[in-house]
């Protein structure tokens, strides 16, 4: 399957061309001219790139990207571990549901998730019309239209995406490993924490790393949910070229979530690829 | 082999901790099995507990949206407090409704069919191919999925801007090809890798030229996959909104027309508009769950190889 020496043959030539020259016009070719507008105008210069890491508006939103990032992506691993490792116990049919479960969203539009938490969200939603019915609280939390309102969205819409490679992964640990420990007359909590969980480590990790990247990228969900005051990169990026067009400072904000999201995609599959159990 | 049972289910936890030290605690051996049998169970409720509670929170948006589509108020209560089809009948008698579907329709027809065509041209030789670059190909076709829509949007936006794309159908529909055509290059792999390459070789045999093989041999073989890799590049297209928001100028699809009210006011009409799509998306599914049974048995096909 690897080390294939020979060159495409002219059979190989005819098929893959039509969708490698579409790629090269609608996909390569737009980037490379996005590339190009980064350092250009006037002339051949960085300063785009100087601008979005000196002028404060653009450290804000690089910096709130990254929080709620790094926020998301601690809350899936928090979540998702027990519900994967809780899957894996489950036999046949409840198996079977919870799977569904976990890919019944994907299954339906983000932004219909994502409009659905403002029902529940919001002043008169279900949570802060529970909470005050119950007299917990006097006046509704606000809990949406923030950057908490942000984070319970992406965290929603990420957790299946960190559950099924971990779940996946924790399938093929190898079931005598466990027994081998069992037997030896180690307690279960020792199997799982110096025998399972080391063993999972890798997935974890290159879960982790791709909820962080998907969440560089977000747009929908920081739009609808932060109500426009909890701005991502995304949205930055909408307002650059939709509101007040600098193409060349959208040009460059998009070469570095690039750069990014590439380095992140390259770690976490180089983890899963290593990671040979 | 895969055990049903967790590792809690590995016996021997209390006998074994009295096999590792049978003479210093004799007396308290038995309370001792007692307590941790008790332990293990308060650690399964609470792990059932942990694993249900984030099970619901990612299905409570779920299972929110489509009571609220029959409500008959104009607020945003839940549960709503009576029922009616207002915002169903709202949703086919708006106009610009109406329209943002019709554009939704033809994109995702136009574009799925175009993804199809392409992506399964190209997966025919990706599997079949033996040469060198390959493994590099195949990550480029697929790259769309990895990087974010926003990027693809600006990029797509500036070279748009160039060549007067932007803002048509034609414009959107190459985008939207680009966003769905990884969906049918993966898929379609795993069939045709699936599918017994002697079958292939035999026709060649017998003197088939190339386009015969791929065209009379593989695809009609392939039915199932090319519906199913169809259908998800259909809907691929037709969810799709930060494309369609950068490059689609005043025009409007479902989901553009959603995010604009979603943004500008709270309007139950989309929750109208959502259960559609759920209902929708449901059958496509299911359509594909028949494709890829049934359908691949009565065809004599061996079940896919997964």
């Amino acid at each position: 399957m690897t080390a294939d020496p020979a060159l495409p043959r002219r059979r190989d030539l005819a098929f893959l061309a039509p969708l490698f020259v579409f790629m090269l016009l609608a996909f390569d070719l737009p980037i490379l001219l996005m590339l190009g507008w980064s350092v250009s105008n006037p002339g051949l210069t960085l300063r785009h790139y100087a601008i979005v890491f000196q002028v404060p508006v653009y450290v804000k939103v690089l910096g709130n990207t990254g929080r709620i990032a790094l926020i998301t992506t601690v809350v899936c691993v928090a979540l998702g571990y027990p519900l994967a490792y809780w899957l894996r116990g489950l036999a046949g049919w409840a198996r079977l549901v919870g799977l569904v479960g976990l890919v019944l969203p994907f299954w339906i539009s983000i932004l219909i998730r994502t409009y659905a938490w403002i029902v529940i969200l919001g002043n008169a939603g279900v949570v802060n019309r529970t909470l005050q019915a119950v007299g917990l609280v006097g006046a509704p939390l606000p809990i949406l239209y923030n950057e908490l309102g942000v984070t319970i969205g992406t965290v929603n819409v990420l957790l299946p995406f960190f559950v099924l490679p971990l779940y996946a992964s924790m399938l093929r640990i190898d079931e005598r490993l466990l027994h081998a420990a069992a037997s030896l007359g180690a307690s279960h909590r020792a199997i799982f924490w110096r025998v399972f969980f080391p063993l999972t480590i890798p997935a974890v990790a290159a879960g982790a790393i791709l909820v962080f990247m998907l969440t560089l990228g977000f747009y929908i969900t920081p739009a609808v949910l932060g109500g426009g005051r909890v701005p991502m990169i995304a949205n930055m990026l909408d307002m650059l070229i939709n509101t007040f067009p600098r193409w060349e400072l959208a040009a460059a904000i998009s070469t570095v979530l690039l750069v990014l999201v590439s380095a992140f995609y390259l770690v976490s599959r180089a983890i899963r690829t290593h990671a040979s159990y | 082999m895969r055990a049903t049972e967790p590792v809690v289910a590995v016996p021997a936890d209390g006998r074994g901790r009295q096999g590792r030290t049978p003479s210093s605690e004799p007396p308290a051996a038995g309370a001792g099995t007692v307590t941790v049998r008790v332990r293990d169970s308060v650690e399964r409720i609470a792990l059932a507990t942990v694993a249900g509670a984030a099970l619901a929170f990612l299905l409570l948006p779920v299972a929110i949206v489509i009571p609220m589509s029959f409500s008959s108020a104009a607020s945003l209560r839940f549960p709503p407090s009576g029922l009616s089809l207002r915002w169903y009948r709202e949703f086919f008698s708006d106009a610009t409704w109406r329209a943002a579907a019709a554009n939704s329709l033809l994109i995702a027809l136009v574009s799925s069919g175009l993804a199809v065509a392409l992506g399964t041209l190209a997966a025919y030789r990706l599997v079949r191919g033996r040469f060198r670059g390959r493994a590099l190909l195949e990550a480029h076709f697929v790259a769309p999925l990895v990087v974010p829509s926003v990027i693809v949007a600006v990029s797509l936006y500036i070279a748009f801007a160039k060549v007067g794309l932007l803002g048509t159908y034609p414009g959107l529909i190459l985008a939207h090809t680009v966003h769905s055509v990884p969906y049918v290059v993966l898929l379609m792999s795993v069939a045709i890798a699936a599918f017994d390459e002697r079958v292939e070789q035999v026709a060649r045999t017998l003197g088939a030229p190339e386009t015969t093989v791929f065209g009379r041999i593989l695809l009609p073989n392939l039915v199932p996959s090319l519906a199913a890799s169809w259908v998800l590049a259909f809907i691929a297209s037709f969810d799709e909104v930060i494309l369609t928001l950068f490059l689609f100028g005043n025009r409007y699809t479902i989901p553009k027309q959603m995010f604009v009210r979603l943004e500008l006011q709270i309007d139950p009409t989309i929750t109208a508009v959502a259960t559609l799509l759920i209902v929708f998306s449901a059958v496509a599914l299911a359509a594909l769950v028949a494709l890829s049974g049934p359908v691949r048995a009565a065809l004599g096909l061996r079940p896919s190889a997964k």
